[in-house]
């Protein structure tokens, strides 16, 4: 008896051991970068910014826009930065009033479009490509381009794609595909049966053979490719990649969790310098700059893959998320 | 399971009166504020729109085919489950309960042990084990029987069905177990001296008596199967079968007002098929819940098997094989494989993501969480159920039921629901805000959890015989004295286990922390599931083993320092 309650208090005072407290000005910043990814940059800046407590929310974009939501009836979002997929989101917290304008000394090096009062830049590049297992097909016998990705029937049922609910990217791989081949792309799509899953999962799918050819972003298969020396490879789509030049934003003080924006300032102008930005790179994501400190592992270059990219059209991203979601959806899911 | 016998002469005769109201007003206040009021506010909401009250939410939510199909679903995989899973758990629960089949003692351990892993693990197995491509059962079948294609799919909904029943058995299994523990032996000896064979006297006997248990967990089965999110959302999602949780948390995804809005109108037919449920049950047994079962519980007698030992125990073995020990050796060998493309071998074996699971903030932090709101939920719960199984056994309290009543009310509640519902009242609209706090979690859970604990305690109690305490009382002992010194200690070790029965869901808790989790506040189950979906199934794997590690051993330290006398 008495074992059991030493037992349950001891388990009990274990869990309830307080929190460290930290005094040094926090930053909390939303992102939709893999975890591993997360915890490099956290371990970074940790040394770069000894004086800050940076800290990193993981969520997919649409989860995040949903938990600001939320949050945004509370008065107070839970974060001071946000580093999520989709570009056209900062034009929506734009207009709301929510972001913190600043003109990044890093401006001018930036290779792609930013907000030109200071309310959004492009800190990372992300690519929607297709990916295979060479181990089990041959490439010559897959679908080269998204148009084929949906309409080859040899593939029928054995591919794969990210959800456009709470992924970004995906949303705006719709919206592009949707401006170059029309509403009717959703429909030969959906015929070709694919699952909706996110990258983890689609990428075992593509080790196991259970897919053929899946629609993923290309850090991921770059990672795996390092990290566990996959031979999963990209094919880069002939009618292009889709870019996904990804912000990063500064809350408003007003809105923001700790207040400190004139600390993301000077976390902006760092995402945004070469050193910032080989640490992107590393994370086998491209970086913005015109002049690339390098490119990710197992790429190829950046400029080749903006040159040949498919257009995307931001104004429309936004205008039309809710309608490429419903689209979607009642394509896709019969 | 509640008892008939009160013995009010135990107590003290008039100062206890003020404390008993006390307890049931505090416990009913607690209920009705964070269980009865909030989900009234949620259904109140989904009729009223931008200018006042409108059916307009409820007509665009149920006129889209989609919602239709997901709550066909729905219907179809709980209720399979629900049939299934008992009719799974109760000839499991007479054999290991009731018979002299070998090897009982580890057969209960390791079902019940089902009900402590996070059920969402199941579905990341069968997903290795049963896809239709690749699935390595599945190419491994086709090998041994020599068919052209695999024979199974998991992508459909008779695969939502298997993984459900496969990880929800459990709770009818515990839920049934228990009664029969508590059942008056008497019954099935009479029926045995009267020449009836043993399976006559399970049909005609064990049976009908079992069967207001197997009705309440048949009802536990399915409110958990239907209010499910992690195993719909691995298994269904690929092959596009939604079913209502996922569509509410889909809704909830869009982000905006109206998204909310949209899902609170679709869990309000949730929530209205979990009480209809509840109802029912309640009403086909209400009757005869309190009858038959006999508060001086002797051994019950075994049933020899004779020459049905054997083969019993090797069909009862091929099953936990199939349905445990496979689902749990894949996801832990997934742990250690670096490409799971290819089998694992030396050269393709790794320990990497054991070393992020022991040393990623995120992943600690998060257990952290869990471990405070769940000992928090379990503690606080434990106290409750300590005090509801007093009430209920002891005296004859005025208004007892009510607080029991809404026990059982949050308990078949969904999940999701539950979520919502504490999301749009306690987020400082109504002067309370708890939200992106762990209180929050803690009140969920509690809210979800506390029957099974209640259900332990009282049980417990309502087979120890008052004699004992009368005892105490002759011998000059305060009732306060008599329970501490002589109920307690009896009723100990079933404190202990629901404890960990409210303590274990509640750990790994995915459906309800998905909604309520904060920057501060996420819980190992939800870091789990985003493991598994988007960062490294690998690393899933781990986590998956780790928490199936914990529990293997807390439940053998558990057992150690109690020599064997707690068993959950």
């Amino acid at each position: 008896m008495k074992k059991i309650l030493l037992t349950l208090t001891l388990l009990c005072v274990f869990a309830c051991a307080p929190a460290m407290a930290a005094d040094k000005p926090k930053i909390t910043i939303y992102t939709s970068m893999y975890e591993d990814i997360i915890e490099a940059m956290t371990q970074t800046l940790h040394e770069k910014f000894p004086a800050y407590d940076v800290e990193f929310f993981y969520g997919g974009t649409g989860t995040l826009q949903a938990k600001i939501a939320a949050e945004r009836d509370t008065k107070k979002l839970g974060c001071d930065m946000l580093m999520v997929a989709d570009p056209s989101y900062s034009l929506e917290l734009k207009e709301l009033g929510l972001l913190h304008p600043y003109i990044s000394k890093e401006a001018e090096n930036i290779a792609l479009a930013y907000d030109p009062e200071g309310y959004w830049y492009p800190v990372r590049n992300l690519n929607m490509i297709l990916a295979y297992n060479p181990e089990k097909f041959d490439k010559k016998d897959l679908p080269q381009s998204f148009k084929d990705f949906a309409a080859d029937e040899s593939v029928r049922g054995l591919i794969s794609m990210p959800n456009p609910l709470t992924a970004g990217t995906a949303l705006v791989a719709l919206s592009a595909l949707k401006d170059k081949y029309g509403y009717e792309y959703f429909d030969t799509l959906a015929a070709n049966k694919p699952m909706i899953e996110s990258g983890s999962v689609a990428l075992t799918k593509l080790e196991t053979g259970e897919c053929k050819i899946i629609m993923i972003l290309e850090e991921s298969v770059l990672k795996k490719r390092e990290e566990e020396d996959s031979e999963l490879e990209v094919i880069y789509p002939t009618d292009g990649a889709i870019c996904v030049p990804s912000p990063i934003m500064t809350i408003t003080d007003e809105w923001s969790a700790h207040g400190n924006s004139k600390i993301c300032e000077e976390l902006t102008d760092w995402f945004l310098s070469p050193e910032g930005q080989s640490y992107i790179v590393k994370g086998w994501m491209h970086s913005v700059l015109k002049n690339p400190p390098a490119i990710p592992y197992d790429s190829i270059n950046t400029a080749d893959i903006i040159k040949d990219s498919m257009p995307v059209n931001w104004e429309n991203c936004l205008r039309d998320r809710t309608d490429l979601r419903t689209n979607f959806e009642k394509a896709v899911k019969k | 399971m509640k008892s008939n016998r009160s013995h009010s002469y135990l107590l003290p005769p008039t100062s206890s009166l003020n404390i008993k109201a006390a307890l049931i007003v505090a416990i009913a206040a607690f209920l009705l504020l964070f269980n009865v009021w909030p989900m009234s506010y949620l259904i109140f909401r989904s009729f009223v729109g931008e200018g006042g009250f409108t059916l307009e939410t409820f007509k665009r939510i149920y006129t889209y085919p989609l919602n239709w199909n997901a709550l066909r679903n729905t219907l179809i995989t709980a209720g399979l489950s629900m049939v299934f899973g008992v009719m799974i758990a109760f000839p499991l629960a007479w054999l290991v309960g009731r018979t002299d089949m070998y090897g009982r003692k580890f057969f209960r351990t390791l079902f019940v042990m089902t009900y402590m892993v996070p059920p969402y693990v199941g579905a990341m197995a069968w997903l290795r084990l049963l896809n239709p491509r690749v699935g390595t059962m599945n190419v491994f079948l086709a090998k041994l029987f020599g068919l052209s294609e695999n024979p199974f799919n998991i992508y459909t909904l008779g695969g939502l069905i298997w993984v459900l029943t496969t990880f929800y058995y459990p709770y009818a299994f515990i839920t049934i177990s228990r009664a029969m523990e508590k059942m008056d032996p008497s019954l099935e000896e009479a029926s045995k001296i009267s020449g009836a064979s043993p399976l006559r006297t399970v049909m005609t006997v064990t049976f009908p008596i079992m069967l207001p248990s197997i009705v309440a967990a048949g009802l536990l089965v399915f409110v958990s199967a239907a209010s499910c999110y992690g195993i719909p959302s691995i298994i269904g999602a690929p092959g596009q079968i939604d079913t209502i949780t996922t569509r509410i948390i889909d809704y909830v995804y869009v982000g905006s007002a109206e998204g909310l809005n949209d899902a609170t109108a679709l869990a309000v037919s949730l929530m209205i098929i979990g009480n209809l449920v509840l109802y029912v049950s309640t009403f086909i047994c209400g009757s005869r819940q309190y009858v038959t079962v006999s508060g001086k519980s002797t051994r019950p007698n075994i049933v020899e098997l004779g020459k049905w030992r054997v083969p019993v125990t090797i069909l009862v073995t091929l099953f936990a094989l199939v349905v445990v020990v496979i689902p749990f050796a894949t996801v832990a060998m997934t742990s250690f494989t670096k490409n799971l493309g290819k089998p694992l071998s030396s050269t393709n074996f790794t320990t990497r993501y054991w070393n992020i699971l022991l040393t990623r903030k995120g992943i600690l932090d998060t257990a952290k969480n869990s471990l405070i709101a769940a000992s928090a939920a379990a503690t606080f719960g434990i106290i409750i159920s300590c005090v509801m199984a007093w009430l209920l056994t002891r005296t004859k309290a005025k208004g007892r039921q009510i607080p029991d009543f809404l026990i059982t009310l949050g308990s078949g509640t969904p999940s999701v629901v539950i979520a919502l519902a504490l999301i749009m009242t306690m987020s400082g609209r109504f002067g309370i805000n708890i939200y992106n706090t762990l209180t929050i979690m803690i009140v969920a859970y509690m809210v979800k959890y506390l029957l099974m604990g209640m259900r332990t305690v009282v049980s417990a109690m309502s087979q120890i015989h008052p004699s004992l305490e009368e005892a105490a009382l002759i011998s000059g002992a305060e009732w306060q004295r008599g329970f501490w010194d002589v109920t307690l200690p009896l009723i100990a070790p079933s404190v202990v286990a629901g404890w960990f029965l409210i303590f274990m869901p509640s750990f790994y808790e995915l459906t309800m922390s998905t909604l309520l989790y904060s920057t501060d506040t996420k819980t190992i189950g939800y870091e789990l599931f985003t493991y598994q979906t988007y960062h490294s199934q690998q690393t899933a794997s781990a986590i998956a083993t780790g928490i199936l590690i914990m529990v293997v051993a807390v439940n053998w330290l558990l057992n150690k320092l109690t020599k064997g006398e707690f068993s959950i």
